[in-house]
């Protein structure tokens, strides 16, 4: 059986999927977006995280033994305040489908699922796998950035109901820029479910002068304009509080572009190659 | 919303211009110290204060308005002297302001039979007691005439002065209400509002709505099978009528603004297990999103076969912030005031209270808010008295259980001798009180008192953690805890980081923790089974908590659920307020545990959700499957917050009390407090720009 990474399972998400859902979070990414708003979600290994409020007892500096962070955990429970947590729980497969299982009843009785996201979950592939398997009457949909090699992302969007993937960038150049990798492979796998039978939409973050010129609409949009299985592209507007969570894995934020800017939403595009769009 | 109704609004809401018209504050003992110089009777005080208030009142008309009648006397005198009050309070038990309040009358006792008959009717039974030999009730009957003849007379001041400045709208509804019956739908509207107006002329206050789309459907359907009315300008009569609620509203009395009890109902199970559910219940929730006004307050009766749909226009509304509807189910709350010995008709016939209580309309003088049962006192005295006496859990548990039995019963006998003011303008509304001539403030078919219930959820978080970690895990000492709780925790950082943060909710879905709720819950109505009051009523127990739990958290000692010395408790049927809970699914599963039948005073579980979750239709359609999803699985109250600037200003300051609250950023969703100021400003910010 195999032992995968969970950072949160979130209860009641609307925005993940149809229907109502839990979202189950797989830490670890490929990606180095610049952007990224869950930044607790890049590494594989658990990790602590410090939220905001501290007033400096000292009752973490008293417990701690060790030079720098290893990330053991020993100053978490010792927090008046519950400021402190490790971020990231290893769990068995079987583990995390029981735990899924408390309430997928309720989320299927009311047309809804389970929505596995990231961090990339296509990183922990053959956990993910098992895990969907044994959910067989769960509405099963993922979010993924599709970066990953042909095979897994069939074997695992094979085994869903709906697919979000994103598109960060059509042009690779500034895609590797942007996010540390070329977008290929990523361009590869979607297109790869145009003709299929799972439903998928197209997610863009949309970051104030990288990615919300005409240009690069169009091109997304002529890129889908031939895909039958898609149900409609989700312009998701770049907001400021991304970088909120940065300071409490004791990392900083540090955005290439200009974060006051506002974004060019154009959905008009969009609609000119018969693609249906929402801006969440 | 029309341009007229735009105007009224700008006029009433935004720009307060009916404000200059108001007479400037009197003295409101002025009238109290001619009564007791005097000594009037209870009776004769309070029929001259309602028609003096009545009498001192001019007509004012404003452009464009076809609903009139406004206040412009500031102060409704008192009718008592200080010194008599606390002769009174020595002797009774006078409940809050000691006025009839928080009742829903039958306005259809005199919109069905306007004033001159109703006139007649008591002209008619004066007589009869006068022939009997009883004189009082004869002058009961006469003073509830002349009442009627002074708001006449307010009334024909108006229709003069509306034919006088041309007003043909208002001068034609006055030339038949309230006089004669209503037979237009503006008619009905236009005889509710004196009505309603004279209620409060009278200090009688929560002056609730009740089932308004039950009662003033006839008038609507009327005129549209006539064609006088089509569904646009009856929703635009309708929401004019919804603005006279907010006119003179800051001038009623309550705790704090808002707090004035115009609750609406909508919607319900008739007896016959059809949907009263109608145009008019559509039509209110219509107005109600267009207005954006805090009154009325918007309650929504469901049952099991409410389509979504409803749900979703009520969502719509919830998303604008004001905090209702609040939704009640019939399929629990029916059969609960059943059981309670409510027939099957006044049962399915309920309304609501100011706040949440369920009562009867036009047939109960039921108090279902005299007093409140404090859960933590019983679970503060078992730790004190028996946690170390105490072999097992059960013994512990069943020492909890002990003491709010004996709470119970001490607040049942603390209630005697109870003095409510007369209000014989309210009794013409009652069943039996006017062909008994007996005042409602003495009783009506139905009596009963509530009790609501605070600090639930800390006590059952305790509990909790006292058998988990003292009796199973005996990870601490009984010792250690009572010496942790006496000290406020200080030294023992990580058992109040684990009793506070990590041990078992109640809210989070573990049904050995929501089994001790629904104990202490059953322990609570049990104890009251069967206790009669002195008005041969019974008591109802509740999951309310009114202003209480601001009470009854005060000076209290630490509590094992890891909450600090003085912190607060949960408002009403709601989570504790310091473990982080996994969510809004675990939330309504939790706390539709218990059987909540048997405590159906009242008290709605209260949800938080940000309103970024309302950002599309969509999301707004699945919040509609959260509130359902708790009614399904038996439920019996909801009230959902779509948590706004003012929320977030104050999570700010007092981010303890806010570790539950999500917010929706970019695409993702955060605990709010776990943000940077910075962040968190910004979220705020765009709430304002949303707003």
């Amino acid at each position: 059986m195999k032992t995968g990474t969970v950072f949160e399972v979130k209860e009641f998400a609307v925005f993940d999927g149809p229907s109502v859902r839990q979202t189950v979070f797989l830490k670890g990414c490929p990606l180095r977006c610049n952007w990224c708003h869950n930044p607790e979600g890049l590494e594989t290994q658990p990790q602590l995280m410090v939220s905001g409020g501290c007033d400096h007892c000292g009752n973490c500096k008293r417990v701690c033994t060790h030079e720098s962070c290893i990330h053991c955990g020993a100053c978490v429970g010792v927090c008046p305040r519950g400021l402190r947590k490790i971020v990231g729980k290893r769990m068995t497969s079987e583990e995390l489908v029981n735990l899924l299982n408390v309430n997928s009843e309720y989320y299927t009785a009311y047309g809804g699922g389970v929505t596995f996201t990231g961090g990339e979950p296509m990183m922990q592939g053959e956990f993910l796998k098992e895990v969907l398997d044994g959910l067989p009457d769960i509405h099963k949909a993922i979010e993924t950035s599709a970066y990953t090699d042909s095979s897994t992302f069939k074997e695992i969007t094979g085994r869903t109901d709906y697919i979000m993937v994103d598109i960060k960038h059509f042009d690779g150049k500034v895609h590797k820029r942007y996010t540390g990798v070329d977008n290929k492979m990523i361009l590869d796998n979607i297109e790869s479910l145009f003709d299929g039978n799972i439903p998928f939409v197209v997610r863009i973050p949309l970051i104030p002068g990288v990615n919300d010129t005409r240009e690069n609409y169009e091109n997304i949009a002529k890129f889908l304009s031939k895909a039958t299985a898609l149900q409609r592209v989700e312009l998701m507007p770049y907001h400021k509080t991304a970088g909120a969570k940065y300071g409490m894995i004791g990392k900083a934020y540090r955005p290439m572009f200009d974060i006051d800017r506002p974004v060019l939403v154009s959905q008009g595009i969009f609609r000119d190659y018969g693609i249906r769009s929402e801006v969440l | 919303m029309t341009e007229r109704i735009k105007r009224l609004k700008e006029y009433f809401i935004i720009e307060k211009e009916h404000h200059k018209i108001r007479k400037s504050r009197s003295d409101p003992y002025e009238l109290a110290r001619k009564f007791a110089a005097s000594s009037e009777t209870d009776l004769e005080r309070a029929y001259q204060r309602l028609i003096y208030v009545l009498d001192k009142e001019n007509p004012v008309l404003f452009p464009d308005e076809r609903i009139a009648f406004v206040r412009t006397v500031s102060t409704v005198p008192e009718i008592y002297t200080e010194e008599e009050m606390d002769d009174l309070k020595a002797g009774h038990w006078i409940h809050e302001l000691g006025d009839v309040s928080n009742i829903n009358v039958d306005y259809t006792k005199l919109l069905h039979t306007g004033f001159a008959e109703k006139r007649r009717e008591l002209l008619e039974m004066a007589a009869k007691h006068q022939v009997e030999n009883n004189a009082e009730k004869a002058d009961y009957n006469r003073i509830q005439v002349s009442i009627l003849d002074h708001i006449s007379g307010l009334a024909e001041k108006y229709r003069e002065l509306a034919v006088l400045q041309g007003n043909e709208s208002v001068a034609e509804s006055l030339s038949q209400v309230p006089e004669q019956a209503p037979h237009t739908f503006l008619e009905a509207l236009q005889m509710f509002r004196i009505l309603h107006y004279s209620m409060w002329c009278g200090r009688n206050y929560h002056n609730t709505i009740g089932r308004f789309d039950q009662y003033m459907y006839p008038y609507l359907k009327r005129d549209m099978d006539a064609g006088l009315l089509d569904e646009e300008n009856a929703l635009e009569l309708l929401e004019e009528f919804f603005l006279t609620f907010n006119r003179d509203s800051d001038l009623y009395p309550g705790i704090q603004q808002g707090d004035n009890g115009q609750s609406i109902v909508l919607g319900g199970l008739n007896p016959d297990g059809t949907d009263s559910y109608n145009l008019l219940s559509e039509l209110c929730l219509k107005a109600s999103l267009e207005l954006k006004l805090i009154d009325p307050k918007i309650n929504l009766r469901i049952h099991k076969g409410t389509p979504l749909s409803t749900y979703t226009l009520g969502s719509g509304l919830t998303k604008q912030g004001l905090g209702f509807p609040q939704y009640s189910n019939d399929d629990i709350v029916i059969p609960g005031l059943m059981d309670l010995g409510y027939s099957k008709e006044d049962a399915c016939n309920y309304a609501v209270a100011a706040c949440w209580e369920f009562i009867i309309p036009g047939r109960a003088m039921d108090i279902p808010n005299i007093g409140a049962l404090s859960y933590i006192e019983a679970l503060e005295k078992a730790l004190h008295e028996k946690l170390l006496c105490s072999e097992t859990y059960e013994e512990f548990l069943s020492a909890v259980k002990g003491n709010i039995r004996e709470l119970a019963k001490s607040l049942c006998e603390s209630i005697r001798g109870i003095y409510i003011f007369p209000a014989p303008f309210l009794s013409l509304m009652m069943e039996g009180s006017t062909e008994q001539a007996k005042d409602i403030s003495l009783g009506s078919i139905y009596n009963n008192f509530g009790f609501h219930g605070t600090g639930l959820s800390t006590a059952v978080d305790s509990i909790a953690s006292i058998k988990k970690y003292i009796y199973e895990e005996k990870k601490y000492t009984k010792k250690e805890l009572l010496e942790a709780l006496d000290r406020n925790f200080e030294n023992r950082p990580e058992m109040l980081n684990l009793f506070r943060y990590h041990s078992p909710k109640m809210g989070n879905n573990l049904e050995f923790v929501d089994e001790i709720a629904a104990d202490l819950l059953q322990e609570f109505s049990e104890t009251l089974k069967g206790m009669k009051n002195e008005r041969g009523g019974i008591f109802r127990a509740g999951t309310g908590t009114a202003m209480y739990y601001i009470w009854h958290s005060k000076d209290v000692d630490a509590t094992p659920d890891g909450r600090l010395k003085g912190e607060g408790l949960a408002a009403n049927y709601s989570p504790g307020l310091f473990g982080r809970l996994k969510g809004p699914v675990s939330i309504v599963r939790s706390f539709s545990r218990p059987d909540l039948k048997k405590n159906i005073n009242g008290g709605p579980l209260t949800l938080e959700l940000h309103d970024t979750v309302f950002r599309t239709q969509e999301s707004t359609e699945k919040v509609a499957i959260l509130v359902k999803s708790f009614m399904d699985l038996g439920g019996h109250q909801l009230q959902l917050n779509a948590v706004n600037r003012e929320k977030m200003l104050d999570a700010q300051k007092n981010p303890e009390n806010y570790s539950n609250l999500i917010v929706r950023v970019w695409g993702w969703s955060g605990y709010f407090i776990e943000l940077d100021k910075e962040y968190q400003d910004h979220i705020i910010q765009r709430m304002e720009l949303m707003e």
